[in-house]
C-alpha cells in the first residue's frame, strides 16, 4: 500500500475531525460553568446550518450568512439554557439531560417540517480545487475548516483567560456561591456560556456543511463523535479536544478505508468504551482534587 | 451602615434566625459570637442574601437590600467573606483578588491597571500574597488561604465586610495573625461584622459586641458590659 494513500486517508480525516473538536469545545464551554451540557448541541449545528442556507437562498452576501448564522446559533443557546437547563439548575436536579434531548428531537422535526428530509448542498465562495502539498491534495474548503476552527477557538480562550468576565467564568466554575458575593452573577455567566456555545455549534455547521451536505440526519452522526472526543479529551482542555479530534477523524477515515466504510463509527465508540474504563476525567483532564 | 430589623430566616421548613436585630455603625467593629447552631453564619447568609430572609429588613447604607441576589448586594457594597474561606482553587491569588473588584473593573481590557492601586494596596498589607500572586490559590495554606479571602473582600472597597469565622482550622499563632490584621484593618477605618467562635479575641478588637442564642440576640453591649455579664463571663469567657 501507498504511503502517500495512507496519508491523504489521514490529513482529510484529521481535518474532518477538526469538526468534532469544535463541537466537543462546545460541550466544555457550557461544562465549565454549569457542569450541564446540551445533549442536542449536535441539532444546534444543524438547525444553525440549516438557517444559514437559507439566508443564503434568499441572496443574503457570504459574509453576512456567516454572521446571521452565529447570532442563531448563539439565540438557540440562549433558548436552551432558559427552556431545558436554568429551572433544572435552580432546584439542583439533573433535570437538564431529559430536557436537553427533547429539546434535540424537537429540532430534528422542525428541520424535517421546515426544511424537507433531503440533504441538500452548501454553496460556498470557497474553491473546492485541490491543492497538492508533497502530494497529499488538499481542498481550499478542508484548509478554510482548520483555519475557522482554530480562529474561534483562539478567540474563545483567550477571552477567557485574558479578561476579566473569562476569569468570572472560572471562578463560577470553582465556586458559584462566592463567585456569586463577588457580585459576579452566576445566572448571566451560565446564560453567556450557552450562548457562546451556541455559536460555536452554528460555527462547525456553517464549516462543514459545504463538505458534507446539509440534512436533518447530519447531527446524530457528528454528535456522537463529538462526544466521544469530548469525553476522551476530558471536559476542561480546549487543547486536549483538538488533538483528540485531529486523532479520531484521522483514524475514522483510515478505518472506513482499509476495513469498509461500515466500520467508520467504531474507532469512536472504542475509544469512548476505553477511556471510561481507563481515564474517566478525559486523557487532558485534572483529576478532582478537593483540598479540606 | 448596615442595620438588620427582625430577620426570620432558614433552610426549607426548618427556621433558624427567629428575630435576629443588630446594628454596624460606620467605622465600627462589630462581634457576632454564640454556640455552634446559634445562627451566626445564617445570620452572614441572610444579609449577604446566599439565603432569602422569610421576613425582616436589611438596610445596607439606609438602603433595603432584603430578597435581593447575592450578587446585587456585592454590587451595592456588601463583602462576604464566607465560611470556610472558598477562594476559587484553580485561579491565581492575583485573579482571586482581581475578581474580588469584578464590579469596579472594566470586564474586557485594561482592567489589570484599574486594579493596581488595590491590588498594591492588599499586597502591602499581605506581602505573602504578593509572593505568591502567581501560584494557583487552592495551593496556599489554611492561613494564607484566609488572607487571601480577606484581601478579595477588600478589593471591592466595600461599604460593609462580613467576616465569617477567619480562625477556623488555623494554629493557634496564625489566628493571632488573622486577629492582628483585623486590628489593622479597624485602624484604617473598615466596617466590619466579625462572627468569631473565639469569644474573648473577638471582643478585645470589637466595639460592639452581640451574643447570639437560639437564633436571636440574647445579649448586646460593648466588650467592657458583656465582661460584666455573668451568664456571658459563664457561657462564653470562662
Amino acid at each position: 500500500m501507498n504511503m502517500t494513500i495512507i496519508a491523504q486517508m489521514a490529513v482529510s480525516g484529521a481535518l474532518m475531525g477538526m469538526v468534532y473538536a469544535l463541537i466537543a469545545y462546545g460541550f466544555q464551554l457550557t461544562y465549565a460553568t454549569s457542569k450541564s451540557i446540551n445533549f442536542g448541541q449536535g441539532e444546534l449545528v444543524m438547525l444553525s446550518a440549516f438557517f444559514s442556507l437559507t439566508l443564503l437562498n434568499l441572496g443574503a452576501p457570504y459574509w453576512l450568512m456567516v454572521i446571521g448564522g452565529l447570532l442563531f446559533g448563539a439565540a438557540m443557546g440562549l433558548v436552551v439554557e432558559r427552556a431545558c437547563v436554568r429551572l433544572a439548575l435552580e432546584q439542583k436536579s439533573e433535570g437538564w439531560i431529559l430536557l436537553t434531548i427533547i429539546f434535540g428531537l424537537l429540532g430534528f422535526s422542525a428541520a424535517e417540517n421546515i426544511w424537507g428530509r433531503d440533504d441538500r448542498p452548501f454553496p460556498s465562495p470557497i474553491s473546492s480545487d485541490a491543492l497538492d502539498f508533497f502530494g497529499i491534495s488538499i481542498t481550499g474548503l478542508e484548509i478554510a475548516v482548520a483555519v475557522g476552527v482554530l480562529a474561534v477557538m483562539g478567540v474563545i480562550e483567550l477571552f477567557k483567560h485574558k479578561t476579566l468576565l473569562g476569569k468570572a467564568f472560572a471562578a463560577v466554575s470553582a465556586d458559584r456561591d462566592a463567585a456569586e458575593l463577588m457580585g459576579i452573577s452566576a445566572t448571566k455567566t451560565i446564560m453567556l456560556s450557552y450562548g457562546l456555545s451556541g455559536m460555536v455549534a452554528a460555527m462547525a455547521g456553517i464549516l462543514i456543511s459545504p463538505i458534507t451536505t446539509v440534512g436533518p440526519t447530519m447531527a446524530s452522526a457528528l454528535i456522537l463523535k463529538a462526544f466521544s472526543v469530548a469525553v476522551v479529551a476530558g471536559l476542561d482542555s480546549g487543547f486536549g479536544v483538538v488533538v483528540i479530534g485531529i486523532c479520531l477523524g484521522a483514524l475514522e477515515s483510515l478505518t472506513s478505508f482499509y476495513l469498509g466504510s461500515g466500520w467508520r463509527e467504531a474507532p469512536g465508540l472504542l475509544l469512548l468504551i476505553l477511556a471510561l474504563a481507563v481515564r474517566p476525567n478525559g486523557v487532558f483532564g485534572k483529576a478532582n482534587i478537593r483540598k479540606v | 451602615m448596615l442595620q438588620v430589623e427582625n430577620l426570620h430566616a432558614g433552610y426549607g421548613t426548618s427556621e433558624v434566625l427567629t428575630g435576629t436585630t443588630l446594628h454596624v455603625k460606620q467605622g465600627s467593629v462589630v462581634a457576632l459570637i454564640g454556640a455552634n447552631g446559634a445562627g451566626k453564619t445564617t445570620t452572614m447568609r441572610a444579609i449577604s442574601g446566599m439565603i432569602k430572609p422569610a421576613s425582616g429588613r436589611v438596610l445596607l447604607g439606609g438602603q433595603p437590600v432584603q430578597g435581593l441576589s447575592a450578587s446585587r448586594i456585592a454590587k451595592l457594597g456588601l463583602a462576604h467573606s464566607p465560611e470556610g474561606r472558598k477562594v476559587f482553587g484553580p485561579l491565581s491569588v492575583e485573579d482571586n483578588l482581581l475578581l474580588g473588584a469584578y464590579n469596579h473593573l472594566p470586564m474586557f481590557f485594561g482592567f489589570r491597571g484599574r486594579a493596581a492601586e488595590g491590588l498594591e494596596k492588599v499586597y502591602a498589607l499581605f506581602p505573602r500574597l504578593k509572593e505568591r500572586r502567581l501560584q494557583a490559590a487552592g495551593t496556599l495554606s489554611g492561613g494564607e488561604q484566609q488572607m487571601l479571602a480577606i484581601g478579595r473582600a477588600l478589593m471591592a472597597n466595600p461599604k460593609v465586610i462580613l467576616l465569617d469565622e477567619p480562625s477556623m482550622g488555623l494554629a493557634p499563632v496564625i489566628v493571632q495573625e488573622v486577629f492582628n490584621i483585623i486590628r489593622r484593618l479597624k485602624e484604617s477605618g473598615v466596617t466590619l461584622l466579625l462572627v468569631e467562635q473565639f469569644a474573648k479575641s473577638a471582643l478585645e478588637v470589637a466595639d460592639y459586641a452581640y451574643v447570639m442564642e437560639r437564633g436571636r440576640i440574647a445579649v448586646e453591649g460593648t466588650p467592657a458590659q458583656l465582661h460584666q455579664n455573668e451568664r456571658v463571663i459563664a457561657a462564653y469567657l470562662g
